[in-house]
């Protein structure tokens, strides 16, 4: 008996596993893939050019699923009627393929997985469409954004008007209203072209059900979106820098080629303190925040996918990045672009603030962009737990976690009760903690 | 802060039926152009009050926690911290154990940031794992323990730190097992013992008492071993039957090689040589006793039946009265033709093999289903699953390369997928035991 050992792959290049993995929507769905990649669920896989893997595999139903995944969008398609996407099915196809367990030149592939049934498949899935950035329209001509500016004013007064009658009405019925009461108005600034105002709305819709104090927290961002369409209504009186944050926030944006010409590069050996991913109408979203090693300044890289592909993983937590920043203008410039990296560096621990360090510099920050709600820090605290989950600093300071960071036991578990080096995003309801560096001074992403 | 709970009362009754409270902020003047909409008022001063709030916020006081003893035990390296993190994410979760016990037997700890998965992962255990919860406590050192006193959920980590006898005497099923195994470990002959004065009175905990004899069987264990092949419960009788097989000169494997050379036989013929069963026709009191089952037997075929005597028969027989009998290794015998009997011989010897854990056969059985010997019959996969799982992978890891698992049977590349997992698992807990 003899095997045909060796086969030359003439897919594509073969994915590693924690390519195949950066793709899963959550930590259930990878544990899901694991247990389905293996030989036994599948009745068939296969593979051809141009980059498409198939395979049925089985399942609760009586006929075997028909996956298919086209390495160049990725694009998948799958018959399971799961929501998530990819689905566990396309993912575990792809890690057996990242195995070397899927044929390569497997023949024609079936009709059912033939690549233009991917991408038909793929819009009709709701938009697997990149938004390549969603900076669109920023450069447009004079005239259309004269149009523009016209329909976001009219907009914000709508908004304003709005918002007056929620507070007029009383806020207690917000408990009973549905997502539409949010989704309606953030329909409404869509169409005036202020989509960051939209996105900003339709968060909203959780905050009633968000526990105790969410009357508190419904008032504040009532009360800063008024702030902020009054200040857009009078933006000819506003300093450049705070305009531009205003413009920014309303959903104005600049087009990558014009904030690089604009701005000076900054160079330093820019530390990479810690990420956080975010999913929002099948975008995903990485912020990525950086502190200069000689200039201290912070800065928050932003890079977007569509759901189901990868996120740029070029800055990589714990590492040092030797590379020249452009900063977005505005009132607080934290947003940047890295215009070019010069070096990838070995990144030490970095050191950590005090907590009165911490809410002095966010109290500044906040001076130039009142709707500033995260904000970079790094800590050297130790994790406790009562009367609430928080960090305390060697002056006994304490700041609370942020209840939506979840229980974040590996942060103890680094510490120990003893201090460590953490960094996360100060917001108003708390700290969310994103890298602790352990006792080997080792970033550990949380 | 008074004044910004006013605030938001207002805001829930609403501006139509109740008055916007004033607001004073600290070294701010009021506002000279305040908007004569009381609702756009009230959500003016909220600004304002929100912003100082958030740019004032003062910081708060939290209790500290107890500070965690040190450990003396190092932590194991990066890779296999790594690698932990993929077993507890999904990837092959049967092996997790495998890897608990490799580190625990390196003196070597889990890294402290996967302990919270790795406890949780052992609060739900199943109760066909009970060596979970002892080992993750194991690996997870003083530092599970500070966390156990955090999180009740994690409990069972601190009850594992009963030590000695209150282990024994108060401890749950994996307590106790954990005791009885470190005893038979430094004192077999105490374990056995205490294992003979308990067995009588112990219940479904007889399999557990067989399977801590396991490990360092020897002729003094022969006799409890055989007085348990008359114990009233299947299983009981089933592994004491495997445990004999092992252990050399016992009388139990004179009776069973007779057996077994008694069904199979290597014939040489004008086509060459080739392996000749005839199977038992009836399993008689004696066959019985030396755990020998002849099956569901109703509505069978005579032929089924006949397989599954074979099949019992030969995974009880030592596996050296075949290399003995037939002069030949392991492999040679392997590669034999068999004829039809060809599923039920790998079946068996690879029950055998495992039983009497023999890692030359193991090894064997695996390279032979490998090179495509394996029987296309599911129970052939399923046997191919196990045997993978317990052998050295030094042993079995074949070199292969990663484009070749495609043109192979599922079960196979499974299997290869499996072993190189093992290997490349044992491996990284022995390349450095130094990192901190």
């Amino acid at each position: 008996m003899s095997v045909q050992w060796v086969r030359v792959s003439t897919v594509a290049e073969r994915w590693d596993r924690v390519r195949v993995l950066a793709l899963a929507p959550d930590a259930p769905s990878q544990r899901a893939a694991h247990s389905l990649a293996s030989g036994r669920s599948w009745l068939l896989t296969g593979a051809a050019e141009p980059g498409v893997l198939w395979g049925e595999c089985r399942g609760s139903a009586a006929t075997p699923y028909r996956t298919v995944v086209d390495l160049a969008g990725p694009a998948y398609r799958c018959s399971c009627p799961s929501r998530k996407f990819p689905c566990k099915h396309a993912l575990a196809l792809l890690l057996l393929w990242a195995d070397g367990s899927v044929e390569d030149d497997a023949g024609e592939p079936p009709d059912w997985a033939a690549p233009r049934g991917v991408r038909g498949a793929r819009g009709a899935r709701g938009g697997g469409q990149p938004p390549r950035d969603r900076e669109v329209s920023g450069g447009s001509p004079p005239r259309a954004s004269t149009v523009r500016e016209a329909r976001v004013a009219t907009g914000l007064a709508e908004l304003d008007r709005w918002l007056c009658d929620q507070v007029r009405q009383g806020l207690a019925a917000s408990q009973q209203a549905g997502y539409g009461h949010w989704d309606d108005i953030a329909a409404r600034m869509i169409d005036a072209q202020a989509p960051g105002l939209a996105e900003r709305l339709r968060a909203l819709a959780s905050v009633p059900h968000s526990g105790a104090g969410w009357d508190g927290r419904l008032l504040e961002e009532y009360a800063l979106l008024r702030l902020l369409a009054v200040a857009y209504l009078r933006r000819v009186e506003l300093p450049p820098p705070l305009r531009e944050t205003v413009r920014s926030r309303i959903g104005f944006s600049l087009r990558q080629a014009d904030v690089l010409a604009g701005g000076e590069p900054v160079r330093d050996h820019w530390r990479v303190l810690g990420r956080r991913d975010l999913e929002q109408d099948r975008i995903r979203a990485r912020r990525t925040w950086l502190q200069g090693r000689k200039t201290g300044r912070l800065a928050l890289v932003l890079s977007f996918a569509p759901v189901g592909q990868v996120l740029d993983d070029t800055l990589g937590v714990g590492t040092d990045a030797d590379a020249d920043l452009v900063f977005y203008p505005g009132a607080v410039p934290l947003r940047a672009i890295v215009q070019a990296r010069h070096d990838a560096l070995d990144g030490g621990p970095p050191s950590g603030d005090t907590i009165a360090g911490l809410l002095a510099s966010f109290a500044a920050a906040l001076a130039g962009d009142p709707w500033l709600d995260s904000w970079p820090a790094v800590l050297d605290v130790t994790p406790a737990r009562s009367p609430v989950p928080a960090v305390s600093d060697a002056a006994g300071h304490a700041l609370p976690l942020h209840p939506g960071a979840g229980d974040c036991w590996p942060l103890f578990a680094i510490s120990g009760g003893r201090p460590v080096t953490v960094a996360g995003e100060w917001t108003p309801r708390g700290l969310w903690p994103l890298t602790a560096w352990d006792e080997g001074g080792r970033a550990v992403p949380l | 802060m008074s004044t910004w709970q006013d605030l938001v009362t207002a805001s829930l009754i609403g501006t139509e039926r109740t008055a916007v409270p004033p607001v004073t902020v600290c070294g701010v003047s009021i506002l000279a152009d305040a908007p004569a909409d009381p609702a756009a008022l009230l959500l003016d001063r909220a600004a304002l009050l929100t912003v100082a709030r958030r740019g004032g916020r003062l910081a708060e006081h939290a209790e500290p926690l107890p500070v965690a003893e040190p450990d003396p035990e190092p932590t194991v390296n990066r890779a296999a911290g790594h690698r932990l993190a993929r077993l507890l994410s999904g990837e092959h979760p049967d092996l997790l154990t495998e890897w608990l016990s490799a580190a625990a037997d390196r003196g070597l700890r889990a890294p402290a940031p996967l302990l919270p998965a790795l406890l949780d992962r052992a609060r739900r255990v199943s109760p066909t794992d009970p060596e979970l919860r002892r080992l993750a406590a194991e690996a997870g050192g003083s530092r599970a323990r500070w966390l156990a006193g955090l999180n009740s959920d994690w409990k069972f980590v601190t009850a594992f730190t009963l030590t000695g006898d209150d282990a024994w005497r108060l401890g749950d099923a994996g307590q106790r097992r954990g005791y009885l195994a470190a005893l038979r470990a430094r004192d077999p002959d105490a374990a056995r013992e205490l294992i003979a004065a308990s067995w009588d009175a112990a219940g479904p905990e007889r399999v557990m008492f067989l399977s801590v004899l396991a490990d360092g069987l020897s002729p003094a264990d022969e006799p409890l071993l055989e007085a348990a092949l008359d114990d009233r419960a299947a299983e009981v009788r089933s592994r004491a039957a495997h445990l004999l097989a092992r252990l050399p000169g016992s009388a139990f494997r004179q009776r069973m090689a007779g057996r077994g050379l008694g069904c199979l036989r290597l014939a040489r013929g004008i086509s060459g040589t080739r392996l000749v069963a005839s199977p038992p026709t009836e399993c008689d009191a004696a066959m019985r006793r030396d755990g020998i089952t002849s099956g569901p037997g109703t509505g069978r075929s005579q032929l089924a039946d006949q397989a599954h005597l074979l099949l019992e028969v030969i995974a009880r027989t030592p596996l050296d009265t075949w290399t003995g009998a037939f002069g030949r290794s392991a492999e040679q015998i392997l590669t034999v033709p068999a004829g039809g009997w060809a599923p039920v011989l790998f079946t068996g010897w690879s029950r055998a093999a495992m039983a009497q854990r023999d890692q030359e056969w193991m090894a064997a059985l695996i390279s032979w289903a490998i090179a495509g010997g394996m029987p296309g019959h599911p129970s052939g996969a399923e046997t191919l699953y196990k045997l993978v799982r317990r052998v050295d992978p030094a042993l079995g890891a074949p070199g292969t390369t990663a484009s070749d698992l495609a043109v192979l049977l599922p079960a196979v590349r499974d299997a290869i997928t499996v072993l190189r997992f093992r290997y490349d698992m044992l491996k990284e807990l022995d390349d450095d035991n130094s990192a901190g």
